[in-house]
């Protein structure tokens, strides 16, 4: 607690030594994979702070993210291989078309309720996978897309540290837009929806349109993060985009901390980081994601970063003087059984 | 053509049943959802195919085996994903269990491999043939395994004490303890049960496809719950029927469009019914 109290109180000197230390490690990590890793925690920085939009700051329980991660990869594939695009036009075009299913989907399911709506959104993301690998005439099927471009600028390509800094820019900007958006009026609307929808409503905050709005957001930075990842694998195939890729990144948002700005980007550094830092876990990864969400949300429902986030949120009781002011700070199950 | 389609949909649509009413079972005495609920079938899958290689090759066996592994994996599920969080939001069960889904799911691919596993046909005889279909003594053993389950699981729930404990629990949880119901032991045997259920349909997959393999529980498991919606989450009844019915529904689509597509029309049916009638065919309207 007083490390965290050391880092509030000289808030500008951390930030400075962070940014300095994403700058220069390209020029420390001198092998290739290193640098890819580096290159793959900030594409899950961008998944994850997404996602966190739609689960921690609204409440809304995607697990189709990988979803809209993969209709971003497959948009910008499909349009610089077979129309010829610019990766700078592409890359933007694929977050504008992820956002525009995001808005289609939760115009359609954010009225549900919330454990139904996670089903459906899930059913999604197995859709869009099947029919990825179904229409053939566009997509390529199972074949996958390759030899995608490698973006240039200025007549200059890409390579492994160009790609680096390429994503600490398209993270930075994302964690910022999203800083700004979280303390905006917007934002306290979400959080004010996540708390009690109905009182959210009787203040005057459109909750269905404040849903979509968000939904969007979230889906728009996952189309970014997927144009991202297609022009740095240079390959795309319906795999990279399964569920189990969905639940990765909602792993790495219990992990981090659900609801806070930070915890995406602890979430996803460490878990991207920890099977390739010891290897002989690596046969291991799906076993210790799965482990790690349950003993996150059974035993730190906020996460890392320990903030007031969508697990902890202990239902109030039904009647008056009871309950919450009675004996103790956190009745027994048995007693309150109100979520039962 | 038509008669084929309809003796396949009705084998397929027992499996659905079963897990459907796997689904159902959680859901009408806790209203939450068991995402490990796929991961209960391919555990089952797995102990009913260890059973047959190891010990005896007999489906019964199997099948029992099968039945133990889901009801010991419903008992951790209970213990450690729903007991430890109850009091807390909905929500945080049903992604904790997809945690337990995805370590169960891993946990056995690295111990028994990913690739598919082969199960032995089993009464692979023809039975009788109808217009030119013959319908195979396994499928017969298939439905009949099933509906045997659904009909004791109904006179469990409607016919005895433990039934009339498991009733109480979810009408009113508060008042079925001062009842002097033990609602913890009650609660963890539903658990157990829906365990159960879900690993014996995950050994008549087995036997019925002759293959397993770690993953085959995430898409049974999904389209089990929109059977489980499509005929009603809270009611038995409803939830057998969805699963017959999303059995024959989707060969009969197979006929029609590609094969390819057969896995998304129990996520269309899914969405269509949470959308236009969340309480599904034969549900009742809750809260």
């Amino acid at each position: 607690m007083k490390l965290s109290l050391f880092f509030r109180r000289h808030r500008i000197a951390t930030a400075v030594v962070i940014a300095l230390f994403l700058v220069i490690l390209p020029q420390v990590l001198t092998s290739a994979y290193h640098l890819r890793v580096a290159t793959l925690v900030g594409i899950y920085v961008l998944l994850v702070s997404g996602l966190n939009i739609i689960i921690g700051f609204t409440g809304m329980f995607s697990l189709g993210h990988a979803a809209f991660y993969g209709i971003g990869a497959y948009t910008s594939a499909m349009l610089t291989t077979m129309v010829g695009w610019n990766f700078w036009v592409a890359l933007p075009v694929a977050g504008i078309v992820a956002a525009l299913f995001g808005s289609l989907i939760g115009l359609a399911t954010l009225r549900l309720r919330r454990v139904f709506l996670a089903f459906t959104t899930l059913g999604f993301g197995e859709i869009v996978r099947i029919l990825i690998l179904n229409l053939r005439s566009i997509t390529r099927g199972p074949m996958g897309i390759s030899g995608i471009p490698v973006p240039k600028l200025f007549g200059w390509s890409f390579t492994g540290r160009g790609y680096y800094y390429l994503i600490l820019v398209l993270a930075t900007l994302t964690v910022a837009t999203i800083y700004r958006m979280y303390h905006s009026r917007v934002g306290r609307a979400l959080i004010a929806i996540r708390e009690d929808e109905t009182a959210a409503a009787s203040m005057g905050i459109n909750v269905f349109g404040h849903k979509v709005l968000a939904f969007t957001m979230g889906c728009f930075f996952a189309g970014i993060a997927g144009s991202y990842f297609a022009h740095f694998q240079r390959f795309v195939s319906a795999d990279s985009f399964a569920n189990l890729e969905s639940f990765a990144i909602i792993t790495m948002l219990a992990l981090g901390g659900t609801g806070s700005i930070i915890g995406p980007i602890l979430g996803s550094t460490i878990l991207v980081l920890i099977p390739e830092i010891f290897r002989f876990l690596m046969r291991y990864r799906g076993v210790i994601y799965g482990l790690t969400l349950i003993v996150v949300i059974v035993y730190r429902p906020g996460g890392l970063a320990n903030v007031k986030g969508v697990f902890e949120k202990p239902k109030l009781p039904k009647r008056p003087g009871k309950g919450r002011f009675g004996f103790g700070r956190r009745r027994p199950a048995a007693v309150t059984g109100e979520s039962v | 053509m038509f008669i084929q389609q309809l003796v396949n949909g009705i084998t397929q649509g027992s499996m659905f049943a079963l897990l459907a009413i796997s689904f159902g079972i959680v859901y009408g005495t806790l209203r939450l959802l068991n995402f490990a609920t796929g991961s209960m079938y391919m555990i089952g899958a797995y102990f009913g195919w260890l059973m047959v290689h190891h010990v005896a090759s007999n489906l019964f066996l199997a099948l029992l085996a099968g039945a133990a592994a889901g009801y010991v994996v419903g008992y951790i599920l209970e213990r450690f994903a729903f007991r430890a969080l109850r009091g807390v939001a909905r929500i945080a069960s049903l992604i904790c269990t997809i945690g337990f889904a995805m370590f169960f799911n891993e946990l056995m691919s690295v111990v028994f491999g990913a690739e598919r596993k082969a199960m032995p046909s089993f009464y692979a005889d023809t039975a009788f043939v109808i217009q030119g279909v013959s319908v195979s003594w396994l499928q017969i053993i298939l439905v009949m395994v099933a509906a045997t389950v659904l009909i004791l699981l109904q006179l469990l729930i409607y016919r005895t004490k433990l039934g009339l404990a498991i009733r109480a629990v979810s009408l009113d949880f508060k008042t079925a303890s001062l009842m002097g119901i033990p609602t913890d032991r009650v609660i963890s045997l539903t658990f157990s049960l829906a365990g159960a259920v879900a690993g014996i349909s995950g050994v008549l997959a087995a036997a019925y496809y002759n293959a397993l393999f770690p993953y085959m529980g995430n898409m049974a498991g999904l389209k089990s719950f929109s059977a489980a919606v499509f005929g009603g989450l809270t009611s038995i009844p409803g939830a057998i029927l969805g699963g017959y019915l999303l059995g024959i529904i989707e060969n009969f689509a197979v006929q029609f469009i590609s094969s390819g597509y057969r896995d998304i029309i129990g996520f269309s049916i899914l969405v269509i019914f949470l959308l236009l009638r969340p309480q599904g065919l034969l549900g009742r309207k809750t809260d």
